[in-house]
């Protein structure tokens, strides 16, 4: 499955944002304090979802919960605080294998049975890999509960990782990589794109599923490595959310995971930039697309890594630059009539570099160099003067006017929560988001603007039909 | 076999009248302060004319882009200032708003509704816009194995019938569409007559009551034509599209029955045994699982004009697409012959009951469910009958309804790739 952001998480609350060919998880803005319209904020002290958290003494378990009482439903999530970004060098693809693994058996549930068990229940299971977790949830009816901490504490404590699924599971695996990579030329093209900008052996240009012969090189001893390396108590998140009452929970957890062992976890530690772009222009000709796509990507600080302070001006620069109608691009290529979509994608919600990119499919009788030079023109511009007052505010309105639609859903605390945590934010990282991205003004996004669209290396994409006419691009 | 705690839950749905003879479904819940309502119309793009395929996309495209007395970057500021998601969307037998708003945001959300649908202005420039993100939408989905097999797959078993077209058009039709078919297909599908509301969160039964008429009320009273009858599923055997890929999709279907028909149930629990979602269904096993053929594989029952076909899905490597075919068929023959075992329905009844407070965690998902019952024209008390009737379901009846249900010898293919060995 894809990461799962904050953003992606909220991208829902936030009208219909024109789609771009290469679609980033649209943006959702944000509101300032004393924005002339818009409707009432929670006052920033008052947190979004309230979230109790602490520690196991025992095993250094970290446990959030979140007390709703809507539905008798209740969510577990299992965050690793390990993803794709920790795949061994040469073995991309490992966190991802592992995570089908995981649903092989453990010591005390039979190989297949956790999904059955948890259906028959009523509820529904899965889990996701992204380049900074592994998570493993539930669904249940409330009173379900304790089954399923049962069924999970017993994979933390011993995934079997049996041989015998082994070969049959690599396969599903690399089914899944036809599905959603080899079979979708826009996906090989994306896979491309983020390999010319990182390179295809840095932690930040692999694939998530993996490369495929790497795919095909991870032999069962790669899984139980990593697995008894990174899938310790004192590198996970437990994220409650839903119809218990906290000391129930509390004694709950004890009781399920409390006698989990404790296990030393490594530090993680995510490589830096590369100091220049791998491959600062990409050109792709697929016969299998027909219409083609521009990319721009630069490498971009996050609140994790190089300049944090730019972490939240630069989610308010790309809804301004590209979010949707109002934006920038949108007016100067979609509005003008270059392309048929427009946006610009940044997630600062990240362990390690991140990126800020921009993408537009152009109209096909538009030469590509023409759109470039548009997008190249918005980008200097808003260098040269530098956004807004008026544009900023209304950016921050519209990211923000939405956060509590995070409440009407079962799964957006637990998702929030755990992948903020486990990439070692803090609890208010999530709970007052939106008072700090309120807190943004025009001078630093064009401070951060300066640091990333005017010094960081970055790679121009474009993924163009096999018949598009030939030096339409520079190569 | 887990029975206990999940039966205590209902939902409490009600259904609310407005002064003027509109009713909505109600689910109210003010533990949050969001309300979603979702309303719609037979119709959509059965509707369209055969060289007009995509006015009805078309329309639903631009009721958001621009109405009364806002262009579209304003009508789109006007929402997203207040975090209001509003949508129209043209389905193959239908056509459907929704909104989700903060109850705060409740009145400007209504307000804006009722202008895009009383109002809206089609400005040159958007038409464009919307023609130009139209016609790259439905080329682009035409890039890969499952887009073609989808498009197959409906124009083979629904040859001489709108639904066997894309509802978003081709090209073609959306290049040579005049703005006056867009403004007929949004005259002839947006009417007061004909209209199903649902409404879930933060309102009472007397806010929705008056929310009613403000919405609707501009609206022409006579109900949106009939849509062309819908012929049966036309079986058409095997068929390969070609298109380079590594791994092909097939898509698999047959015949199923009405959503009226008494042993509806009875056939979901028979799916779900042979095809439903998660690890656990037959074909799940036998093609993932065990032999490793793909991802993911799975059928249901997909409605339309409130009738079923029994549709599924596989994509897998070139190579082993006739494998994973033979398996499929056989699961799907075995289950006809056999029917499911005791403990599989169990399994499956358990599911289904004990699943049922899941679909209840947010107001769209909500108002969505309650929606679609009105479109299946379920009684109010549907959901409350539903636990006891599934559980009523013997696993001798479960194997009458596979016999009756499954045709195996009838299951039409559309794969979509380079497969090897078909």
């Amino acid at each position: 499955m894809p990461p799962v952001t904050r953003r992606t998480a909220l991208a829902t609350a936030a009208a219909a944002v024109a789609t771009a060919a290469l679609a980033a998880p649209p943006t959702v803005a944000a509101p300032a304090a004393g924005a002339e319209t818009g409707p009432p904020v929670p006052p920033p002290e008052r947190p979004l979802f309230g979230a109790q958290v602490w520690r196991l003494p025992q095993n250094g378990l970290t446990v959030a919960f979140v007390e709703s009482r809507r539905a008798p439903v209740v969510a577990q999530y299992l965050f690793y605080a390990v993803g794709s970004g920790e795949d061994p060098a040469g073995r991309s693809g490992v966190a991802h294998f592992l995570e089908h693994m995981m649903f092989k058996g453990s010591r005390n549930v039979p190989n297949g049975a956790f999904s059955q068990i948890v259906a028959r229940e009523g509820g529904n299971d899965n889990a996701f890999t992204s380049r900074d977790v592994t998570a493993y949830y539930q669904h249940v009816e409330a009173s379900r509960l304790p089954l399923v901490m049962e069924m999970e504490a017993d994979r933390v404590a011993g995934a079997l990782l049996g041989a015998e699924e082994f070969e049959a599971e690599r396969q599903v695996v690399l089914e899944e990589r036809r599905t959603r990579t080899d079979s979708n030329p826009r996906a090989r093209f994306r896979e491309a794109f983020d390999a010319a900008l990182w390179g295809p052996q840095h932690w930040r240009g692999r694939p998530i599923i993996g490369w495929e012969e790497e795919i095909r090189a991870i032999t069962l001893d790669d899984l139980r490595g990593f697995y008894a390396r990174w899938y310790a108590p004192e590198n996970a998140i437990l994220v409650v959310a839903g119809d218990v009452r906290e000391a129930e929970l509390r004694r709950l957890v004890e009781r399920h995971y409390g006698a989990v062992p404790a296990r030393e976890a490594p530090r993680r530690v995510r490589g830096p930039a590369p100091a220049t772009a791998r491959e600062p222009r990409l050109i792709r000709r697929d016969p299998g697309v027909r219409e083609a796509a521009y990319a721009r990507a630069w490498m971009a600080p996050t609140l994790t890594a190089g300049e944090t302070g730019h972490a939240y001006a630069l989610e308010v620069l790309a809804h301004l630059l590209g979010g949707g109608q109002g934006s920038r691009l949108h007016k100067a290529l979609v509005e003008a009539g270059l392309a048929v979509a427009a946006a610009a994608g940044y997630d600062g919600d990240a362990l390690g570099v991140g990126a800020f990119s921009l993408y537009a499919t152009p109209r096909r009788e538009v030469a590509p160099e023409r759109l470039e030079s548009a997008a190249d023109d918005v980008v200097k511009r808003l260098l040269d003067e530098g956004p807004s007052e008026a544009e900023v505010a209304r950016s921050i309105r519209q990211l923000t006017a939405g956060a509590l639609f995070a409440l009407d859903s079962l799964g957006a605390a637990p998702h929030m929560i755990g992948g903020a945590l486990a990439i070692g934010l803090p609890i208010e990282a999530v709970e007052f988001w939106p008072a700090r991205l309120r807190a943004v003004t025009p001078a630093q996004v064009a401070e951060a603007a300066r640091a990333v669209l005017a010094a960081a290396p970055n790679t121009v994409g474009w993924l163009l039909p096999a018949d598009a006419p030939a030096g339409s691009v520079r190569g | 076999m887990s029975d206990a705690a999940n039966t205590a839950h209902r939902l409490p749905i009600r259904a609310v009248e407005a002064p003027g003879g509109l009713t909505a479904w109600l689910v109210e819940d003010h533990s949050v302060p969001v309300v979603s309502l979702a309303w719609a119309w037979e119709g959509g793009a059965s509707l369209d004319p055969a060289e007009r395929s995509g006015a009805s996309a078309m329309a639903a495209a631009l009721l958001t882009e621009g109405a009364g007395d806002l262009r579209a970057a304003e009508f789109a500021d006007a929402l997203r200032d207040s975090a209001i998601g509003l949508g129209f969307e043209a389905q193959r037998d239908g056509f459907e708003g929704a909104f989700r708003a903060l109850s705060t945001a409740l009145p400007e959300a209504v307000r804006l509704a009722r202008l895009a649908m009383t109002a809206p202005r089609l400005d040159a420039d958007a038409v464009e816009r919307v023609r130009a993100r139209a016609v790259a939408g439905v080329r682009q989905a035409l890039e890969t194995p499952r887009g073609q097999a989808g498009r197959a797959f409906w124009s083979a078993a629904y040859p001489d019938h709108p639904v066997g077209r894309p509802v978003g058009g081709t090209p073609e039709s959306l290049a040579a569409m005049p703005v006056e078919a867009i403004r007929e297909a949004i005259a002839r599908q947006l009417r007061r007559g004909g209209l199903l509301v649902a409404a879930a969160g933060d309102i009472t039964p007397e806010d929705l009551a008056g929310l009613l008429p403000a919405l609707f009320d501009g609206l022409p009273p006579a109900a949106p034509p009939p849509p062309p009858p819908l012929p049966p599923f036309r079986a058409f055997g095997r068929k390969v599209v070609e298109i380079d890929s590594p791994q092909s999709t097939a898509i698999f279907g047959q015949p199923g029955l009405g959503v009226d028909d008494p042993d509806w149930e009875a056939a979901q629990v028979v799916l779900r045994v042979l095809a439903g979602g998660g690890f656990t269904s037959r074909l799940m096993q036998a093609v993932r699982v065990q032999r490793g053929l793909t991802y993911g594989i799975g059928a249901g029952l997909d409605v339309m004009f409130r009738r079923a076909q029994v549709i599924g899905s596989v994509a897998t490597e070139n190579g082993r697409v006739a494998e994973t075919l033979a398996v499929t068929q056989e699961e799907w023959a075995r289950m006809a012959a056999e029917g499911p075992t005791a403990e599989e329905v169990d399994e499956a009844v358990a599911y289904l009951t004990g699943s049922l407070p899941l679909q209840f965690t947010d107001t769209r998902r909500i108002a969505g469910t309650l929606l679609a019952m009105r479109r299946n024209r379920r009684p109010i008390d549907w959901l409350d009958g539903r636990t006891a009737r599934l559980r009523a379901l013997t696993r001798d009846r479960a194997a009458t309804v596979a016999a009756r249900l499954l045709k195996p010898e009838a299951l039409s293919v559309v794969v979509a790739g380079r497969p090897v060995g078909l």
